[in-house]
């Protein structure tokens, strides 16, 4: 009996690894979808400059990742009424994580400042990069 | 005033020499396409450009030096385009180009826009067309691409009958494409081309269409119209002629055997025998025949009055004897008018208190 559940344990988990691979890329299909959607209610004008990662080299894109997130959370909507949407969005990309072999010697503070919607658009381009 | 003159030949030279050079730039741009990530080419002209002498310099910015091509495409000894390997191709890097174009001694140079490579990427033409044939009329066509990671494309089928006039065209996300309908006297081909999908880039850039799969049945559409001309001799000539021969045998028939046209058109019988009695003995009153009682023929008469019968509940023994005698009385006051009706009467004699 032991035996058995052991075995079924172990069946269970491998097919969960081998699902795992395509789930992960249809997380990062999901992640591309919300950005394009957040490009169309982020405030544009009047607002601060954040510094946006502009093609990170294959070592570093963790750090670049990291340094979207932080930079997402002083994104503002453009009007009242999408703000609560906006927020859950914004929650959302934080929970995602990107973990990638190599050092970066980059921080995110040496980056170029741009506005909110050209930050969305290299994070954008940064999300195509993983899914290859 | 010499010194004007000096510097006018030059610039008279330049002059003539400007639009010679200025012809050369009628070419827009450089532009590059990444065939199936494996090489690239980035052409910058056609044979209708001036003949110059061309060289093209690249870089990725803030990645690497400035580099001159290895490789040049040559079309009748001049240099229209260059061939880059896999190992030279960064993708997610900003590619910048120069091309120069030198002839009689001045350079022009030929600038082109900062591209990422991206988005220049043209996959090749999907391989290994096959259909399967599902249940209830349903076929699968599936296929697969040469290009390397399956998740970045996307696909468009055209497919067309061969009664159809015009293709038909949808776009599929996967490497199945399922036809719903298919009529089996119908000639199918299908054609499949990919893109690379909104996830991984953003291209316009389609692959040429793949090798057509055929499916259905391969009649020639000359034996189609012959088998066509000889169901409309049988069905416009034959079937009229046939059905009118018949119709004639029929009608002869008909008219000359008096057997067969009793049979189709039978006496009217008369039934006027049974009812000699009726019309011959009593005259055509028929309820004289029928056996009607008189009286009630009588009742049936316009000027029927009916006398009008009395009638009374016999009272107990004591005053029996009395009533008798006033029952007496009455009928010999009334003799004429109640005798008849009161003869038929039941109640006088039966009913006792």
């Amino acid at each position: 009996m032991e035996r058995m559940l052991i075995f079924c344990m172990l069946f269970f988990c491998s097919s969960m690894a081998m699902t795992a691979a395509p789930h992960k890329i249809a997380t990062y299909k999901q992640l591309f979808k919300t950005i394009t959607r957040l490009e169309t209610t982020v405030k544009d004008k009047d607002v601060e400059l954040l510094h946006t990662p502009e093609n990170p080299v294959d070592g570093c894109l963790s750090t670049a990742v990291i340094c979207f997130q932080k930079g997402a959370l002083k994104l503002q909507p453009e009007n009242s009424q999408v703000n609560s949407t906006f927020t859950q969005t914004i929650r959302v990309l934080q929970k995602f994580t990107f973990s990638d072999s190599g050092k970066c010697e980059s921080s995110c503070e040496s980056y170029e400042k741009k506005t909110p919607k050209e930050f969305l658009k290299s994070f954008a381009n940064l999300i195509k990069q993983v899914i290859r | 005033m010499a010194v004007p003159g000096t510097f006018l030949m030059p610039i008279l030279l330049l002059c003539r020499l400007s639009p010679n050079l200025a012809a050369a730039r009628s070419p827009t741009g450089v532009e590059c396409v990444l065939f199936n990530e494996e090489y690239m080419t980035c052409t910058w002209g056609s044979r209708e450009m001036l003949t110059a002498n061309y060289s093209l310099y690249y870089w990725y910015e803030n990645r690497s030096p400035v580099v001159e091509c290895k490789h040049y495409l040559q079309d009748q000894g001049v240099s229209i385009g260059c061939h880059f390997n896999q190992s030279e191709i960064i993708q997610f890097q900003p590619f910048r180009v120069l091309v120069n174009a030198s002839l009689g001694g001045r350079t022009l140079e030929i600038p082109s826009k900062r591209m990422e490579l991206q988005d220049l990427v043209k996959p090749e033409a999907p391989v290994n067309l096959t259909i399967r044939n599902m249940s209830s009329n349903q076929l699968q066509l599936t296929w697969t691409s040469p290009y390397p990671k399956a998740q970045c494309l996307e696909h468009a089928v055209k497919y067309k009958s061969n009664k159809d006039t015009s293709w038909m065209e949808q776009r599929v996300k996967g490497e199945i494409f399922s036809f719903p309908s298919v009529d089996y006297e119908k000639y199918y081909t299908f054609y499949v081309r990919s893109k690379i999908n909104s996830y991984c880039g953003s291209t316009q850039l389609w692959s040429e269409w793949s090798v057509p799969v055929v499916w259905g049945n391969n009649s020639t559409s000359k034996s189609v119209v012959e088998e066509q001309l000889h169901w409309f001799w049988i069905h416009t000539v034959l079937i009229p002629i046939a059905s009118c021969l018949l119709l004639l045998v029929l009608v002869i028939l008909l008219v000359r055997m008096e057997r067969v046209w009793v049979i189709l058109m039978p006496r009217i019988p008369n039934p006027s025998k049974n009812f000699d009695e009726l019309f011959v003995t009593h005259n055509g009153n028929f309820q004289e025949w029928a056996g009607v009682p008189k009286d009630i023929v009588e009742s049936f008469k316009p000027n029927y009055s009916e006398n009008i019968c009395y009638v009374s509940e016999l009272p107990p023994k004591e005053s029996y004897e009395h009533l008798w005698e006033s029952s007496n009385h009455l009928l010999s006051l009334m003799p004429t008018a109640l005798a008849a009706p009161c003869e038929h009467s039941p109640y006088k004699s039966t009913y006792v208190g």
